[in-house]
């Protein structure tokens, strides 16, 4: 040590000056060290769902959680596919999938639809109580659910879409209408004011702006807001518990139903399969689009 | 023609968003508070007796469920405050050490894309007393280790807290790192010529002016304990007992579970007035942020 140290200061005058070697110093490691541990703590729910759907019940009931299958198996996954029961019917999660995907296009029809127009004319267009409706929108964007519940369930009713795919998808279109309005205006507002003057000039209608000039300007937002009303839709539990109707019940709300309220022997591969096929499809948009993902959850959060 | 046009159809577009807002969200609201007003059960019933028309409310304030729900709103969001903290130090680090920042905000953000009933179910079977964590732990030796959370009435909160923090913190981080960035990088060389500790540099400087963001952490956490229920239903489903019941578990199972429509917009009520008491300060912030961002501009 003592005949390394005097050398130290010389070295670093002379080579260290121009251009500065990036060495790994003790601060660094001892973050990355928390930095990793902290990753493990998060990584863990992810790796015991995978490797509990692929074990057999004989090993799981030895109570190793953490440890690898001694044999690969897919049976829980065919059966959280094809026989697990919600309630009496025993279909699997499958009705539960092709019903989340049928409640998706509708509601992201209707959703991005109505925000973006709404969002494009509160923008662009002198509209003398833009202000106010846009505080309203914010306001509304924060409301709880299950202060409007009821009287939808029976506006729902009254115009006979309860309970069907229609219903839930109208109903999600409704609760996420503000806060997508919001993010539609924000981003449209920075749309430099010569456009729009120039396409007004060049005798430009409202939708003829929207279509020909507005529109093809919207790809990123319209990513953004795509992956966060795909996932929000997916991963949605409430409107699908008490919106759909027998048969049109979303993939959540059937998982729920056959993990917690199911009898008897409890198959823990099967349940953890039926929930990991739950949470492959926002998982994949995650780590296939994980950008737009993060700006979508984070759009949402800071409007202002 | 065009200009008439022009004046009317954004006019037109925006009738059926105006229509949305004044019915589904202005109109229902006036609806639930005028039936939690009325004696209505499985159906509304539009009387209302005026000599006690506060009686939902008087019975919610004596119903022992609601109390243990505004105390588990208190103790969630209290415990989720970790999320924040937690979300802090994570950004920090990753912020000041660039090595692997992709790969770690990609684990530790991926908990958002899964749905709260999914991550409750996993974190049920984790806490499973004889096949989960807790055996695992008496295996490795540590045979006094106690992680059945989720059995006990006391406990059950702290596993509920637990699978927040671990399906928040990365929310909480991302939030933390946009603030991060947009500090001025010119602070970090000047502490460093300055000789100021790293410690003090956070403390001192970096987390005052961050004030702003942490304050809308901490208000997007309170709205988001206010709304909590997939997280209960998939973990406890409100048991052991009622121990871990919520406002919105509480109001939902009114509505589903008793069947009574007045008792449930009450309940639904005070819930609205608890988000409004979260909800006037992010407003109040967001125009006091915008106002200072125009001076700046100036």
């Amino acid at each position: 040590m003592t005949d390394i140290l005097p050398l130290e200061p010389v070295r670093r005058t002379f080579r260290d000056y121009p251009k500065k070697p990036r060495k790994i110093r003790g601060s660094s490691i001892a973050i990355l060290v928390f930095l990793t541990m902290c990753a493990l703590f998060i990584a863990i729910p992810l790796y015991v769902i995978i490797v509990t759907s692929i074990k057999e019940m004989s090993q799981i009931i030895q109570g190793e959680i953490f440890s690898l299958p001694t044999k690969v198996t897919f049976e829980p996954w065919w059966k959280a596919w094809n026989e697990v029961c919600s309630g009496v019917q025993c279909e699997g999660v499958k009705v539960g999938f092709i019903n989340s995907l049928m409640i998706l296009f509708p509601s992201l029809v209707l959703s991005i639809g109505l925000s973006m127009v709404t969002g494009y004319a509160l923008a662009l267009w002198n509209i003398r109580w833009a202000g106010t409706f846009l505080f309203v929108l914010f306001t509304a964007a924060f409301v709880p659910f299950q202060i409007i519940m009821i009287p939808l369930i029976i506006m729902t009713g009254i115009i006979k879409v309860y309970g069907t795919i229609w219903g839930v998808a109208i109903v999600h279109a409704v609760l996420a209408m503000p806060l997508l309005t919001l993010i539609f205006r924000n981003y449209y507002k920075d749309i430099p004011n010569e456009i729009m003057s120039a396409a007004l000039m060049d005798s430009g209608s409202f939708w003829r702006i929207f279509f020909e000039i507005i529109l093809p300007m919207s790809g990123n937002i319209l990513i953004v807001v795509l992956i966060l009303q795909i996932t929000s839709i997916w991963n949605d539990f409430i409107i699908g518990l008490y919106f759909g109707g027998i048969g049109t019940k979303p993939m959540t709300v059937i998982l729920a139903n056959s993990v917690i309220t199911s009898r008897g022997e409890i198959s823990y591969n099967v349940d953890m399969a039926a929930a990991l096929l739950t949470a492959i499809p926002p998982l994949v948009i995650y780590f296939v689009l994980g950008k737009f993902f993060v700006q979508g959850i984070t759009a949402g959060a800071i409007k202002g | 023609m065009a200009i008439r046009w022009s004046r009317w159809s954004p006019r037109i577009a925006l009738v059926p968003a105006l229509l949305v807002t004044a019915v589904a969200f202005v109109g229902s609201i006036g609806w639930t508070i005028y039936i939690s007003l009325t004696t209505s059960r499985r159906f509304p019933d539009y009387e209302i007796n005026w000599d006690e028309w506060l009686r939902q409310y008087e019975r919610l304030f004596k119903d022992g469920a609601w109390a243990t729900s505004l105390k588990n709103l208190v103790v969630l969001g209290l415990g989720s405050t970790l999320a924040i903290i937690l979300g802090f130090i994570l950004a920090a680090m990753i912020e000041k050490e660039k090595r692997g920042e992709g790969f770690f905000r990609t684990i530790f953000l991926y908990p958002l894309a899964v749905s709260l009933i999914v991550a409750g179910i996993v974190w049920r079977w984790m806490f499973n007393p004889s096949l989960g964590i807790e055996n695992f732990l008496h295996e490795l030796g540590w045979t006094s280790a106690s992680f059945n959370w989720l059995a006990a009435p006391d406990t059950a909160m702290y596993g509920i807290i637990l699978a927040s923090i671990w399906h928040g913190s990365g929310f909480y981080m991302a939030l933390m790192l946009a603030g991060l960035h947009s500090i001025n990088g010119e602070i970090w060389s000047a502490a460093r010529l300055d000789g100021v500790s790293v410690w003090r540099l956070y403390i001192e400087i970096i987390i005052p002016m961050m004030r702003f963001t942490f304050l809308t952490c901490a208000i997007l956490l309170s709205l988001g304990v206010v709304k909590a229920y997939d997280i209960i239903v998939a973990m406890t489903n409100g048991g052991p007992g009622s121990s871990t019941w919520m406002p919105a578990y509480f109001t939902l199972n009114a509505y589903s579970g008793r069947s009574n429509i007045a008792y449930a917009s009450a309940a639904a009520v005070i819930m609205l007035l608890i988000t409004a008491a979260i909800f006037i300060p992010l407003v109040m912030v967001t125009a006091w942020r915008v106002r200072r961002r125009e001076a700046i501009a100036k």
